[in-house]
């Protein structure tokens, strides 16, 4: 026990000592820890938010009552149901227990603000429905004014009105997505709140929702049940489904609570806090290199000491103890300072949201145990992990070394270590190669670019010295002798600078890997317009599930109208189930589409395809063994199946997607009718600003929906890549910062190291300024290292990435040399800025102390 | 006879109130150029106080020094790096050599800081006096502890400087190599007519030097020309002497 006591006094007095030394470390761990306890407070805070949500859409409904069957097609989250019968409203009210019923006509309805723009719609729904008479089925509570009595009005949320400056008594717009008008009479709100989250509310007579929002009346997309007393969620539930016909289910109100909620956390909560736990994963894996550095250096500055406690008799355990002792207290500090600063960055990002139009509900901060817990664990696993070897080399300090003149760390690359490390990278990229290039198998690419990196971790020290030689001879070139002591600086010691190094490769490994894959994907979105857009423009809305209605199925005949259009091809989208699976469908006129779109080699015709014909793409043609004249059996989401029989099969896929019907086809099973894309050509003479000037004179009766030229058009398709990749940077700039620090703390500790050279070297005449520069273009080296070494890592496995994820091999690889250009100038930079402080302390020795130092 | 440095009242106070410490204490000393002086006295006296103030190394708290006609207070840092670099030669103890170097590029160094050219014969005609002609490309862990100071000695003429400072050069050598970096010094003056101003505190190192210069208590009490190592010895014990005494007295 004494023995303990004295370790910790001695780790106390050390961390006292060196707080500067240390404080690179805290800083490491402090951020890594913030952000991911931020990531999982705010995952936790925004499940809690939806899940009151719901439960209010839900709280006086007791069950709900819908189409068993149900379509959904990958990539959306919602599957499609039909609509049931209102004639079931009479059956269910006479069910026992039953205390009121109503039927929930909802649709997508996107509001026309004052100022002439839409309401909403990036991203959260916006929704139209009849206003249900009995408050506690209805969600929404009239605040103001009166409930919508006759034909054209309407109730909206608070949310709404205030976003659009709609006020009682104002008539607008309503795009269902026909324009319809509606006069507000009454405002609305939520469970006390403005709106559900940013979702908008229209409420309409349950005529107009009929008539507006289902293809016929007597139809509604779900009747709710509210119990009377006694009567349990379960028991009522039970009842009704006893009264149902084939086809028909009913659920609990709180099965569909969890159902949304699933939706929700599903489709959106796990990819947004899986991708911010991946950043927070790598800030932490460069953190992890940055800490174990630290402690490896001050364990060799240490030596002596060290060697000297074990000459009087401290144990190797002592020792070993002592420095991880140190370890344990600086993760305590800076995970516990991380956790606070955690729970700040989800109180500001959650502050924040709102304020950028992020579709965040908000709700005061959720802090559970795993949200707290994990984060402090890893902080502390990291932390002493980190450094657990260079405790263990402090415990084997030979007593003798005491005796001996310090030695600094000297070691360099060993020849297994080269061996080994060139083994691996062989395998890695080969691995790598075989996966993304010929076999596509997503597995053995990301195992063989794990192993790359791996492989560039352990090959680090021996390419330092190359490196750090061949990106230092320009410098000593143009910097004379400073530029020569820098480099050597660099190379002193292989494994510290590649150490140091690895931390900012990581960071710039990925960047430029999200670098080279987005720009890739925007070359394969501008490619895919580029090729298959043969029109002169396009008019498109975001769809119901991109929080839009999409465009009137009447906007394209009435663009055809125009003299100077030739042709104006709506396409609309329905789902069916093919071969077991649900699939897209493409709904338009395939024999107009042809002259918009470029099919490519159309095999078969195009015209009359009538209610039973459909066009297949190539790539599904071939994959299911269909050629013209085949049979494909559909089914769709009301029970109805047809055999269909291909009568073309068409080369390029990208605009008109895979599967193509006509509207008489889709008609009898359609839901609420909607086009997502008019292509547009003009007549031959007609200029495109005139053309589009007429196309948008007309568009404006429609909603005003977007009318772009073809290029407008392939940039707006890829501008959600632009927003992607600024979110990727700014979550990178953490790691970054962090490899930053990482580099300052090695040069800090290095500086120190050498206290009584920089002494002499000012004795023998360089100058502050020369002294300065000197570490400052070390510092720049080592980045230099770091970013050459990540852009290629990055842009090999970026590559990867871009091949492996393309099943259709149809998909462009685009190397942006502007873009990596830049990173290569920040990691420059950074290396400069990294420098500075080290570079400051250096230049401000005491040249006396310097040369007189023991 | 021109002085090739000199202190007139130099005083340097370390701390303050009770903590303050006089290392120099008004001293006056000249150092003659083209002539080896070499600075003696017990530890504490200031010997190495006196050489860093008057090599710009350090500043005084009150009086003046000199390199040529230059007075040294007057200049800022850059300055004073500047003069240190092309008018000032050093050799310390010990750590003299960068460990990064080879011996070549040690020798040449300020040359290099400076962004001037080495003069080649100088240079070259040097190495053959240090005898390190076969080890010009090793790196100073490679070298001996005499032969690491010889380099420095080569480094500190390299450039030609009015004036040579050395700092116990020989503190951390055996005798015999101790005694080849002296007589490098003193060839360095009579030979090639160069300036030397020595710390020491070892009398056979100071017998090699024209003329000893005394110090005790932070003043300058004696000088001895033509030094032996016994008469130095001598001077010395009546310091050790009259420190003693003082002692009793304080």
């Amino acid at each position: 026990m004494r023995a303990v006591g004295t370790s910790l006094r001695l780790s106390r007095s050390s961390l006292r000592a060196h707080k500067r030394r240390f404080a690179g470390t805290f800083l490491a761990v402090f951020l890594g820890v913030s952000f991911l306890a931020g990531t999982m407070v705010m995952g936790d805070t925004l499940r809690a938010s939806f899940d009151t949500l719901f439960t209010n859409a839900y709280s006086g409904t007791d069950v709900v009552v819908r189409s068993a069957d149900v379509i959904t097609v990958s990539g959306q989250g919602q599957g499609t149901r039909e609509p049931v019968s209102t004639e079931l409203l009479g059956k269910l009210e006479a069910v026992p227990g039953v205390a009121a019923v109503a039927p929930d006509v909802q649709g997508a309805g996107q509001l026309i603000g004052s100022d002439g723009k839409p309401v909403g719609g990036q991203g959260p729904p916006t929704l139209a429905g009849n206003w249900i008479a009995d408050a506690g089925l209805n969600p929404y509570a009239l605040a103001e004014g009166h409930v919508p009595a006759a034909h054209g009005q309407a109730v909206i949320n608070r949310g709404a009105a205030k976003k659009g400056g709609l006020h009682i008594g104002d008539t607008t717009t309503l795009r269902t997505p026909d324009p319809v008008r509606v006069t507000v009479v009454g405002i609305a709100t939520f469970g006390g709140e403005d709106g559900m989250g940013q979702t908008t509310f229209t409420g309409l007579t349950r005529a107009d929702a009929e008539r507006y929002l289902t293809p016929k009346a007597g139809e509604a997309s779900t009747i709710l049940v509210r119990a009377g007393p006694g009567v349990s969620q379960r028991q009522l539930a039970d009842r009704v489904g006893q009264v149902l016909p084939k086809g028909i289910e009913a659920i609990t109100g709180q099965q569909a609570t969890n159902e949304n909620l699933d939706m929700v956390s599903g489709r959106f909560l796990t990819l947004f806090t899986t991708l911010l736990t991946v950043f927070a994963g790598i800030a932490l894996l460069v953190a992890t290199f940055s800490i174990h550095n630290t402690f490896a250096i001050v364990v060799a500055q240490r030596t002596r000491e060290n060697a000297l406690l074990r000459a009087l008799g401290a144990s190797r355990r002592q020792v070993l103890g002592q420095t991880l002792a140190e370890a344990v207290a600086v993760a305590l500090v800076a995970s516990v300072a991380g956790l606070l600063g955690g729970i700040g960055i989800a109180a500001g990002l959650q502050a924040l949201f709102p304020a950028v139009g992020f579709p965040f509900p908000a709700g005061s901060l959720v802090l559970g145990a795993t949200a707290l817990a994990v984060p402090l664990a890893v902080g502390l696993v990291v932390c002493v992990g980190s450094a657990l070897l260079p405790a263990v080399r402090a415990g084997r300090t030979a007593p003798l070394a005491a005796l001996r003149e310090t030695a600094v760390d000297h070691s360099g690359a060993s020849r297994s270590r080269a061996v080994l490390g060139g083994a691996a990278l062989a395998a890695g990229v080969a691995l790598t190669v075989a996966g993304a290039g010929g076999g596509r198998n997503v597995w053995l690419a990301a195992s063989g670019a794990v192993l790359t990196v791996a492989a560039f971790v352990v090959l680090g020290p021996v390419a330092s010295s190359y490196a750090v030689r061949a990106l230092g001879s320009p410098l000593v070139r143009l910097r004379g002798v400073t530029g020569a002591l820098a480099r050597r600086n660099a190379l002193r010691s292989p494994k510290r600078t590649a150490a140091t190094a690895t931390a900012l490769m990581i960071g710039v490994t990925v960047v430029s890997l999200f670098t080279v894959f987005g720009a890739s994907l925007k070359a394969t979105m501008d490619q895919t317009v580029s090729r298959s857009f043969a029109g002169d423009v396009a008019i498109s809305a975001p769809v119901r599930g991109a929080g839009g209605t999409g465009l009137s199925p009447k906007l394209a005949p009435a663009v055809a109208k125009l003299p100077e259009v030739r042709t104006a091809v709506g396409l609309g989208g329905g789902v069916a189930t093919v071969d077991g699976g649900g699939r897209q469908l493409t709904v338009t006129d395939p024999a107009a589409l042809s002259r918009v779109l470029d099919l490519g080699t159309v095999d078969g015709s195009l015209a009359a395809l009538g209610g039973d014909g459909i066009v297949v793409s190539r790539t599904e043609a071939d994959k299911h063994g269909w050629h013209p004249g085949s049979s494909i059996p559909l089914a769709f989401a009301d029970g109805d199946r047809r055999t269909f029989t291909v009568r073309a099969v068409y080369g390029e896929s990208g605009l008109a997607g895979s599967y193509v019907i006509t509207r008489a086809a889709w008609a009898p099973h359609r839901v609420q009718d909607s086009d997502t894309l008019v292509a547009v050509s003009f007549r031959a003479g007609v200029g495109t600003d005139r053309g589009k000037a007429a196309v948008e004179q007309v568009a404006r009766s429609y909603g005003n929906p977007d009318v772009q030229t073809r290029s407008e058009y392939a940039a707006s398709s890829a501008a959600g890549v632009d927003m992607f990749l600024t979110l990727i940077y700014a979550l990178l700039a953490l790691a970054v910062v962090i490899a930053l620090l990482g580099i300052a703390n090695t040069l800090t500790l290095a500086v120190h190291e050498r206290t009584r050279e920089l002494g002499l070297l000012r004795a023998v005449g360089q100058t502050r300024a020369q002294l300065r520069a000197m570490v400052r273009w070390e510092s720049v080296l080592v980045a230099a290292f770091g970013t050459v070494g990540g852009l290629g890592l990055g842009g090999f496995l970026g590559w990867a990435l871009v091949r492996a994820s393309d099943s259709a091999g149809t998909g462009a690889f685009a190397v942006p040399l502007v873009q990596l250009a830049v990173v290569l100038l920040v990691g420059l930079v950074a290396g400069v800025l990294a420098g500075w402080r080290p570079a400051r302390r250096a230049a401000g020795l005491d040249v006396l102390r310097a040369i007189a130092a023991e | 006879m021109t002085a090739a440095a000199r202190v007139v009242d130099a005083v340097k106070v370390y701390g303050g109130g009770d903590a303050e410490v006089r290392a120099l204490d008004g001293v006056t000393a000249e150092f003659p150029a083209g002539r080896f002086t070499a600075i003696m006295g017990p530890s504490g006296s200031g010997k190495s106080t006196l050489m860093h103030c008057a090599a710009g190394l350090d500043t005084l708290s009150s009086g003046s020094a000199f390199i040529g006609g230059t007075e040294l207070g007057a200049l800022g840092d850059r300055q004073l790096t500047l003069l240190r670099r092309e008018r000032i030669g050093f050799v310390f103890q010990a750590f003299n050599l960068l460990p990064t170097l080879t011996v070549a590029e040690n020798i040449t160094l300020p040359q290099d800081l400076a962004g001037t050219r080495a003069d080649d014969d100088w240079v070259d005609a040097l190495i053959d006096v240090v005898g390190l002609r076969d080890r010009l490309l090793h790196r100073p862990s490679e070298l001996s502890g005499g032969q690491q100071q010889r380099v420095a000695v080569a480094r500190a003429l390299a450039g030609r400087p009015e004036v040579v400072f050395a700092d116990e050069p020989t503190g951390n050598l055996d005798s015999r190599s101790g005694a080849e970096v002296l007589e490098l010094l003193g060839r360095a003056v009579h030979g090639m007519g160069r300036t030397v101003v020595m710390v020491t505190h070892d009398p056979v190192a100071a017998a090699h030097a024209d003329e000893v210069v005394f110090l005790a208590d932070g003043r300058l009490v004696d000088r001895m020309a033509d030094p032996t190592a016994e008469k130095v010895l001598d001077r010395l014990k009546a310091f050790d002497g009259a420190a003693g005494a003082k002692e009793v007295v304080s």
